[in-house]
């Protein structure tokens, strides 16, 4: 007898869609243009986000007439289009909810155009509970036209299966609802970390950040560093990051390698790279590890970007300063244990487009307070 | 690589009858057969299960089940692989996404459509949205056959499938009447499938012994193998499994499709 799926009601979206994850998947692989095949309205917010990152982003605009009678002639249109404005070097053609359940084949219009550049069609919809759907079906779409190979995209895969568990065990899908919030005062917070820097308390600065959005979570390490450095305990303080620009997505590498130059030049010294930019969801598992071999009797600990992905273990004792840019991740954080939680807001849009580390809200709370300390 | 094949043909014209009884003849030759009901109605393989009515794929899907081949894949007459896609109640939902979503399903859990000797896909007589046509469009029916009557209706709507199938640059392998004794029929459907570049497959003739069968639940092949009826879908099962030539059809404009119905 067939077995009855346990599903949970879900009534807070998956941040982002699955289309939308799709999106910046091909991002990832460097893909010049995206069409969307679908309404007009469909993932504009983040279209236009990504078109600030450097991809371009455009829509066959299917309108009642689209749904009633077919998209394939606006496919084609717009296919052409783009190939004779961007001159893409690699296309993507991503579907949604409408064009996906009148039964649109991506396929069909690449036969009809026969681009000469390769073409990752993804037969996606936003229908998904996990957003990680999207990534896989455009990983998918990338391995058979050979863009990535199969190592890589089991790689991903396993990754994406251990992001989505991170999610329900402590994040944003650990609930049916979650209340937003913004967290913790941030001069509240800093008041409180530079007291324990300047008491010589030991200490670890840990970046665990998804991928771009290190570009702002890095700075608050950086941060970290600076003041620890002014107040001259920089000894007492062991730095951890998810930079490792040795694997990953060729966009995930390159901007792992932006980030350590910067870093590098402020003369910050990262004592263990505990993963790559999409390594996220196992690179706390490895900075767990170390902490427990070489650092279980620190004091506190600075955790930025995916705070929760940190099994609590080796750090349970720490007074735990967690950096976030989900308001929806500050009552897991709290409730794990986290005695400071503070919020980026908005960092996610100041962190496309960018190749150098953007200045966050937080590490320019603590550079002005340490300026008094 | 099996060949795969869909039946088209005016709704009520007999296209599940044909299928099943083909798919019995096949089964009987030694052919390993699997056959995709695609209607909503999920009547499809009832006659190679005597009588038995099989969970499709949608209402194992509407209540959430985790599904596995043995819950959608069911052995019938002489090991004939049945599946019914089923669909949503009438007026409700979305039957051609249906068919989009259980093909996909169909061909990640079970190999019935690749390690066979012949598939054929009952599709419903009218192809009312892009759903319909996914198997075609997903590359998993490569030959198609017509099933018209001598009468205006059903030549009308074989035509206008003929109209589909060149859009989709889908090759049509023959036409099959299906008698339902009108005059002259055998001579119009053959004219009409030279019209459109194709040819006459089989001549069903109308016969009771088809629908007595079929109200115990069984195929003619079965029920009654002696019978000339059965002889007649023996014949058809053999050419259709050793033919392979195709032609895109050209359909007829309207005009000459009424000429025709009056030779």
């Amino acid at each position: 007898m067939p077995v009855k799926k346990e599903k949970e009601p879900l009534i807070m979206h998956p941040r982002p869609s699955s289309i939308v994850a799709a999106l910046y998947t091909l991002r990832d692989l460097d893909t010049d243009v995206v069409i969307l095949h679908g309404p007009p309205g469909c993932s504009f917010k983040h279209a236009r986000l990504l078109e600030e990152d450097g991809m371009r982003v455009v829509t066959t605009s299917l309108d009642e007439s689209g749904f009633v009678f077919g998209g394939h002639d606006a496919l084609v249109e717009v296919l052409e289009k783009v190939i004779e404005r961007f001159n893409p070097k690699r296309i993507g053609i991503v579907g949604t909810c409408a064009s996906m359940i009148i039964g649109e084949e991506l396929h069909e219009a690449v036969t009809e155009v026969q681009p000469d550049v390769p073409v990752i069609e993804v037969e996606v919809h936003a229908g998904y509970r996990d957003n990680t759907k999207g990534v896989i079906m455009a990983l998918e779409s990338a391995l058979a036209c050979g863009i990535i190979s199969e190592a890589e995209f089991e790689r991903q895969k396993a990754l994406l299966k251990e992001a989505t568990m991170v999610e329900k065990r402590h994040g944003a899908a650990s609930k049916e609802y979650l209340e937003p919030s913004r967290g913790d005062l941030k001069y509240k917070v800093a008041e409180r970390l530079l007291e324990l820097i300047k008491q010589g308390k030991k200490g670890l600065n840990i970046l665990n950040a998804k991928k771009e959005t290190a570009f702002m979570f890095a700075d608050i390490n950086l941060a970290v560093a600076e003041v620890a450095e002014k107040l001259g305990k920089s000894s007492n303080i062991i730095n951890m990051a998810n930079l490792d620009e040795n694997v990953g997505l060729p966009k995930n590498r390159r901007n792992a390698r932006e980030i350590l130059d910067d870093l590098q030049k402020k003369d910050m010294e990262i004592h263990h790279i505990i993963g790559g930019l999409d390594e996220y969801p196992v690179a706390g598992n490895n900075a767990s590890q170390i902490i427990g071999e070489k650092y279980p009797d620190f004091d506190f600990a600075v955790i930025t970007g995916v705070p929760h992905a940190l099994p609590m273990d080796n750090i349970k004792n720490m007074e735990l300063f967690s950096i976030t840019n989900g308001p929806r991740q500050v009552v897991p954080l709290k409730e794990m244990g986290h005695k400071h939680v503070v919020v980026e807001i908005d960092l996610h849009p100041k962190t496309l487009g960018v190749n150098h580390i953007v200045e966050s809200e937080f590490g320019a709370t603590l550079r002005e307070m340490a300026k008094n300390a | 690589m099996p060949k795969q094949i869909a039946i088209y043909g005016k709704g009520g014209i007999g296209k599940s009858s044909t299928a099943s009884n083909v798919a019995a003849a096949c089964a009987d030759e030694g052919y390993r057969v699997t056959i995709i009901g695609c209607d909503p109605k999920s009547d499809s393989s009832i006659t190679l299960l005597s009588g038995r009515r099989i969970p499709t794929i949608m209402d194992l899907m509407r209540e959430g089940m985790d599904i596995k081949e043995e819950d959608i894949v069911f052995n019938g007459y002489k090991g004939v692989k049945c599946v019914e896609i089923g669909g949503p109640e009438p007026g409700i939902g979305c039957a051609g996404r249906g068919i989009i979503v259980a093909i996909s399903l169909l061909k990640k859990i079970s190999k019935a459509i690749e390690d066979t000797d012949l598939v054929i896909y009952d599709v419903p007589g009218d192809i009312v949205c892009g759903g319909f046509v996914a198997p075609v469009k997903k590359g998993l029916v490569n030959e198609a056959y017509v099933l018209t009557s001598g009468e205006y209706m059903p030549l009308y709507a074989a035509n206008n499938i003929c109209k589909g199938l060149s859009r989709l640059e889908m090759t049509l392998n023959g036409v099959i009447c299906n008698s339902r004794g009108a005059p002259n029929e055998e001579n119009i459907v053959s004219e009409f499938a030279k019209e459109i570049g194709s040819q006459l497959l089989a001549f069903i003739p109308k016969d009771v012994l088809v629908q007595t069968c079929e109200r115990e639940g069984f195929s003619v092949i079965e029920k009654a193998p002696a019978s000339n009826i059965s002889g007649v879908y023996r014949k058809l099962a053999r050419s259709i499994m050793t033919r392979n030539e195709g032609k895109i059809p050209v359909p007829l404009d309207d005009i000459r499709l009424r000429e025709l119905t009056k030779i």
